[in-house]
């Protein structure tokens, strides 16, 4: 009995002794052989890789108002192979995102698919309320997304960042650096549940720069104000505004008319509305180009502003007849009552007998035409020089004919006469945040006394006896050029179609603002000094009120 | 002595994972924070958009003053000093 007893003993101390050693050896081969595999399936189902987008940086204007910055939004996705009744979800998404049934089922009923965006950025109210109802295979993450709080202000300046916050046009392109951040990364440790018990940050996340612009909100929604009333008496095409600081070269305002709420630019762009006028394009100025063939005169000292010419109504050079705007007999004036009568034929007289075609270029490179001004935005044109000059070139582009400029060319030349004859290159970025402003590119293009005889040259345009009256400003004193500009086409000039042009420098006796108006194509008018020249005065007037700007005239 | 080591581990742990959710909680907040911020510097700025507060002026009787009409005073002239 005893012998029987022992033996069972040692059969289950055996049977034991080797579910011990085959779960020692089942551990030895988990924890060596399989170690690692294990070791890293566990780590993936408790600790998971974020990678942290990095905030894009806001645009400010020189008040410090946003007018771009980016707001949470929510993307919603969803994995087609989890859901098992698409047309019912398909329904119920719609709904709540306002999106088309029609359109979003077919995507969830395509089983080839895991995954799908429901919408990008959609607004975070509406997600939570999708979120609510417990959809499956429907899944939602935050986003950042741009959005332009004022709407269309200043939106063919600020431009787009697209739909993964890339600067696709104006600033938000041209500043895509700064305003792009570093995306950060870090590793949450879950528990069985889900449940985030840690959280090991392994690379900080560092939010793009925030840029600080020269526009000011509130002077450029009343430029466009303005521009938009102006489009719309004139019936003309289209109409662009830029408002300058001479002294520094920094741009208050850039308008233009039409113009698009910025946060819808696709439909814009679609239209063709996006473009920056003042930039990009480019137009024969007309007569307010007149004001480089006298400065480039006076300052090779060929003529003074007393310098007195015989003029007819009209002359010919080579094949052209060149004639005054307005019919009258053969006249003798002065240089400074050329530009006050915006004389074509005392301008071309000038350029033909006293700067030739060698003295002209000069001038007009000397002063910045036929290379961009540096402006910091985009897509920015040079303008367009005659490339052969034949023998009635000479009698087109001393009037502002045969050459093509950009608004922001002539806004900065103008600047510079106001400015003492010196040119600051015109910028729209104060600063990026935590850097310096970056010091003003200057060039002296006119000598201080030529620029004081050209700005009292230029005060006369805008009296009772000027082209300009209109663009008189009760309390301040105003010096400006009118431009009235034909448009060329395939064929030569178009008939009935004409740029409207004025621009200003307020007050005359010590410049604070520039403001350069430019009309397209107005139908019921023409000339600048009708068209164009109450437009700056609107502008201007509201602008020196705004600056508190004391006049510096008294009360008429 | 032993075990009052062991339930001090023990407790330190579930200590320190309580402060872990409570940080992971505060950093959700602080998210939640900066998105509503970023949603009331919007609409603070569409607020102050020239147009709709000239708008709304208009729409509550006022007229913009002409800019003839502001006076100035000009306090570096012998005329202003006592």
């Amino acid at each position: 009995m005893t012998r029987v007893v022992n033996s069972r003993i040692r059969l289950l101390l055996l049977v034991i002794l080797l579910t011990f050693g085959m779960l020692l050896a089942r551990e030895a081969w988990l924890a060596t052989v399989r170690a690692a595999s294990l070791s890293k399936l566990a780590q993936a189902q408790t600790k998971s890789q974020v990678v942290l987008a990095a905030g894009r940086g806001t645009i400010f204007d020189a008040m410090g108002t946003p007018l771009a910055l980016d707001e949470q939004a929510t993307t919603v996705f969803a994995d087609p192979r989890q859901i098992a009744k698409p047309k019912t979800d398909a329904r119920i998404a719609a709904r709540i995102l306002g999106l088309k049934a029609a359109q979003l089922y077919p995507v969830l009923a395509d089983h080839s698919h895991g995954f799908v965006y429901v919408e990008r950025k959609a607004p975070p109210d509406e997600a939570t309320l999708l979120a609510k109802r417990n959809l499956t295979g429907f899944y939602f993450t935050p986003e950042e997304k741009r959005v332009y709080p004022q709407g269309p202000v200043a939106a063919p300046v600020l431009g787009y960042a697209g739909i993964d916050n890339t600067g696709l046009a104006g600033l938000e392109l041209e500043l895509n650096g700064p305003l792009t951040g570093t995306p950060g990364e870090e590793t949450v440790v879950r528990d069985p549940l889900g449940h985030v018990i840690d959280v090991q940050a392994e690379k900080p996340v560092h939010d793009g720069h925030n840029v600080f612009l020269t526009l000011d909100h509130t002077i450029q929604a009343n430029a466009e104000q303005v521009l938009r009333a102006t489009v719309a008496k004139w019936k003309a095409k289209d109409a662009t505004a830029i408002v300058l600081n001479p002294k520094t070269g920094g741009v208050l305002a850039m308008a233009m008319e039409p113009g698009y709420d910025a946060n819808a630019f696709p439909r814009a762009f679609a239209k063709g509305l996006q473009a920056n006028h003042a930039v990009a394009d480019v137009y024969e100025p007309g007569s307010v180009f007149k004001v480089v063939t006298i400065a480039g005169a006076l300052s090779d000292g060929l003529v003074t502003p007393r310098t007195k010419f015989r003029l007819p109504y009209s002359i010919r050079v080579a094949d052209r007849v060149i004639h005054d705007a307005e019919p009258r007999g053969t006249e003798t004036m002065t240089v400074a009552q050329i530009l006050q009568h915006s004389s074509n034929v005392g301008a071309v007289t000038i350029a033909r007998t006293k700067l030739g075609q060698a003295g002209l270029l000069k001038w007009i490179r000397q002063f910045g035409f036929g290379r961009r001004t540096g402006i910091d935005f985009p897509g920015e044109s040079a303008g367009l020089l005659p490339a052969y000059w034949s023998g009635s070139t000479i009698g087109n582009v001393p009037i502002g004919q045969g050459v093509s400029v950009t608004a922001i060319q002539l806004a900065s030349v103008y600047a510079a006469i106001a400015n003492g004859g010196l040119w600051v290159q015109p910028h729209l970025v104060d600063h990026v945040q935590g850097e310096q402003a970056p010091a003003l590119r200057t060039r002296r293009i006119l000598s201080r006394r030529v620029d004081r005889e050209l700005l009292t040259m230029l005060k006369g345009v805008v009296s009772d006896v000027g082209t300009a009256a209109a663009a008189e400003i009760p309390g301040y004193s105003v010096a400006g050029k009118t431009g009235t500009a034909q448009k060329p086409g395939p064929h030569g000039y178009i008939p009935g179609k004409y740029v409207a042009t004025f621009i200003g420098m307020v007050p005359a006796s010590n410049p604070r603002l520039v403001v350069l108006v430019t009309v397209d194509e107005p139908k019921l008018a023409i000339f600048g000094g009708v068209v164009a020249a109450p437009a700056f005065a609107q502008i201007a007037a509201f602008d020196l009120q705004y600056l508190e700007v004391p006049p510096d005239e008294p009360l008429r | 002595m032993l075990a009052v080591l062991l339930a001090g581990v023990v407790a330190l742990n579930v200590a320190v994972l309580r402060v872990n959710v409570d940080v992971t909680n505060l950093d959700k907040q602080e998210l939640q924070l900066q998105a509503q911020n970023a949603a009331l510097a919007s609409s603070v700025s569409s607020a102050a958009a020239s147009l709709k507060i000239e708008a709304t002026a208009r729409r509550l009787g006022l007229v913009p003053a002409p800019a003839t009409d502001t006076s100035y005073i000009d306090l570096g002239s012998p005329a202003a000093k006592p």
